[in-house]
């Protein structure tokens, strides 16, 4: 009988400190059959383990038109956070998923898409942004992709390297910003909270368009309320949930918001099914 | 349905005949719940391993302070091994016992609540099964007993059951007078327990008496009140904002006592136990009620509030259960009454919200003119 807590095990293949207290990992399955059955789609998630410490959900957060390996990018903020920050280049961690519901890309073909994110929140977002780049690079399914991204400070930006990137691309137009006093001498980005950037800077237009955002949830709720003042409705708005998960298999009851659970009901959500919810996350 | 009686007498020798048949015997006995040479041991009724029928308490008093959920959903179990060599990491399984158990004097409410557990952990939710409960309860056989004597806390009658209640059951036992108990036999393992039990059980039943007893047992219970209406009232999400739950759930002081009595709480956390370098990966109950249950590493608490963790738990019973698993979410056994320190009384929320239900229009003008 199969084992649904057990993970398997992980190779760290690669580290990058991407800001401080913020560590991305390169990931890959050390048996074989695991690796070679193992597939994903963007949106989805994982329990990753420290053994010793315990087991911490992070989003996958690379793309599943990249299969070569797996990324995950968090946060020191705990127990077992710690504990992985700790481990190095080689070492093992356990992983269990993935699990949790998915982008609706088929939704999106032939529309425009805004990726909206504020601080640790990029690491969902940059698993879709690179689908959805290499899969318009594909086919051209999708119209103009804007990124909207801000951070607490300028060293506090993740994914730097490919900010830059996105900033480069044709057929991309990438805001990015830093909270008022965040900046240094040489930002060459906007100064402000990523839902009044939004709103007063950059200004998109609501049409044939679909904006995805991540973030904590006091941000998630003021950048819907900045895209309705946009005249995007409620159906066009898209974002995910990260209540606290323990199992992600829908049985240790952590995870829910009334009838609803977010670790296999979710991560994903439409802000219409958000607000048919009790309003408890 | 196949039905035979049985002397009351004769219980402790039922027990004999299945710890002789190779069984895991569970029965109620009377143990003192701290350490017994301690000033402070009290007998209290349990339901414990038993290997022989000496001292049971089948069919007497009401419910075993620890119901059957930890014979299914273990307070605390070990999901494997593992070590650190390096930089590598030994996976190592763990060796659980499922010895075929027989859990005999379950009451009915304790009965039903299997079917809930079940379908939180059973591959009905998402696909994904957890082999620790279904292992168990697939191995185990429950041999219900009609109640006599329900207390003030007990409302079985208030969430479709009855003291009488087959339901969840494989043998189901009733006393009907005389000494005497009328036997049905409800499931395959109920007519395997049957079997070895033969040489005690007698004739054919007694249904008529059967039923007259379970009545009269039903009209001792007053507290019923419908709980129909409850569910679609919490289905409007309009209400999940009512000033009630603030106004009652004030009291609670978030100890988790009801959670860890109710048979049909399933929550669970996930930790590993470390010593050098190795460790196992353990499950272990936990609450809805403890404040950093749902607490996100970054502070931010969807929670905030006890009452709002009453809240979810009353949810959990009365809408949770029903609308995505499918299955009670209450069975009425009155556990987290007694258990409570407080004194906070889920039919008084069971009560609010049927006066509420019924009175739409009234409770919405009180509120206008406060
Ligand atoms: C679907 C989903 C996707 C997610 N994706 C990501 C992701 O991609 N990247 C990411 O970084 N995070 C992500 N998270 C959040 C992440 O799961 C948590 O940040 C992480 O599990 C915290 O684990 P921990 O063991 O280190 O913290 P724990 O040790 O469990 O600590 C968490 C709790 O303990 C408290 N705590 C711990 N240490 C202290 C302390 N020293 N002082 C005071 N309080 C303390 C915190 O307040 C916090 O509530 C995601 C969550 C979900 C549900
Ligand atoms: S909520 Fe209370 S009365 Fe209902 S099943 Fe649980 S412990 Fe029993
Ligand atoms: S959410 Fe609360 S009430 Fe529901 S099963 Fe879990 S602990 Fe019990
Ligand atoms: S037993 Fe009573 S005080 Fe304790 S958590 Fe439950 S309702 Fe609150
Ligand atoms: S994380 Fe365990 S039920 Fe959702």
């Amino acid at each position: 009988m199969s084992n649904i807590y057990q993970p398997d095990l992980m190779t760290i293949t690669k580290i990058i400190q991407e800001a401080p207290g913020i560590k991305t990992f390169h990931l890959k399955f050390q048996d074989e059959n695991v690796a070679s059955n193992f597939s994903f789609q963007t949106g989805q998630f994982g329990e990753y383990s420290a053994f010793g410490a315990g087991e911490s959900t992070f989003c996958i957060a690379s793309s599943p038109t990249r299969p070569d390996h797996i990324e995950c990018c968090f946060r020191e903020v705990g127990k077992v956070t710690t504990a992985l920050a700790n481990l190095t280049e080689g070492d093992t961690i356990g992983f269990r998923g993935p699990y949790g519901n998915t982008f609706p890309l088929d939704d999106w073909r032939g529309k425009n898409l805004i990726f909206i994110g504020g601080g640790i929140a990029l690491p969902p977002l940059r698993s879709v942004i690179w689908n959805c780049l290499d899969l318009r690079e594909q086919d051209g399914r999708f119209g103009h992709i804007s990124i909207v991204y801000g951070a607490r400070s300028v060293q506090d930006l993740v994914y730097k390297r490919e900010i830059e990137e996105w900033n480069q691309m044709e057929n991309v137009t990438m805001v990015k910003t830093v909270d008022p006093g965040g900046e240094t001498d040489d930002w060459d980005g906007h100064i402000g909270f990523v839902p009044h950037v939004l709103e007063n800077d950059f200004k998109p237009d609501p049409e044939n368009t679909v904006a995805i955002v991540c973030g904590p949830p006091i941000m998630i709720k003021f950048t819907f309320e900045a895209l309705e003042r946009l005249g995007f409705k409620q159906e066009q708005m898209v974002t995910t949930l990260e209540n606290r998960m323990k199992c992600g298999l829908g049985k240790c009851g952590r995870c829910n918001i009334g009838s609803t659970y977010v670790c296999i009901d979710g991560p994903v959500f439409t802000a219409t099914e958000l607000a048919a919810l009790p309003q408890e996350f | 349905m196949k039905t035979a009686t049985l002397n009351k007498s004769d219980l402790g020798k039922c027990i004999d005949l299945l710890v002789q048949a190779d069984l895991r015997v569970i029965a109620p006995r009377l143990q003192p719940r701290l350490d017994e040479d301690g000033p402070d041991a009290i007998d209290v009724l349990t339901f414990t391993e038993v290997d022989s029928g000496e001292g049971h308490q089948v069919g007497e008093g009401l419910l075993p302070l620890n119901g059957v959920k930890e014979f299914l959903f273990a307070k605390h179990e070990p999901l494997f091994a593992y070590e650190k060599r390096g930089k590598k990491i030994e996976i190592i399984p763990v060796h659980h016992e499922y010895p075929q158990t027989v859990i005999i004097g379950v009451r009915p409410c304790d009965a039903a609540s299997i079917a809930s557990l079940e379908s939180v952990f059973s591959d009905a939710n998402a696909g994904f099964e957890d082999p620790f409960f279904t292992e168990r309860r697939s191995r185990t056989t429950f041999i219900t007993y009609s109640c006599t004597a329900p207390d003030a806390s007990c409302f079985c009658t208030s969430v479709n059951l009855s003291p009488d209640s087959a339901k969840g059951s494989d043998l189901h036992l009733t006393e009907i007078g005389d000494g005497r108990l009328h036997v049905e036999v409800i499931s395959k393992a109920g007519e395997a327990v049957a079997k070895q039990l033969q040489d005690l059980l007698e004739g054919e039943g007694d249904q008529a008496a059967r039923e007259k007893a379970g009545a009269e047992v039903s009209e001792k219970l007053t507290r019923i009140r419908d709980s129909a209406p409850i569910m679609d009232w919490l289905m409007d999400t309009a209400n999940f904002d009512d000033e009630m739950w603030q106004r009652l759930g004030e009291k609670c002081i978030g100890c988790g006592a009801c959670t860890f009595a109710c048979p049909t709480c399933h929550c669970f956390d996930i930790v590993d136990e470390n010593k050098g370098s190795k460790g196992y990966r353990v499950k272990f109950w936990d609450s809805c009620q403890f404040d950093h249950f749902t607490l996100h590493a970054s502070g931010h608490n969807p929670r905030d509030w006890q009452y709002k963790r009453y809240r979810n738990r009353f949810n959990c019973k009365f809408k949770i259960y029903p609308e995505k698993f499918e299955t009670p979410g209450c069975v009425g056994c009155g556990r987290c009454i007694r258990a409570c320190p407080v004194n906070l009384d889920i039919t008084e929320y069971m009560a609010e919200v049927a006066h509420k239900a019924a009175n739409p229009s009234a409770m919405k003008a009180d509120q206008d003119s406060e």
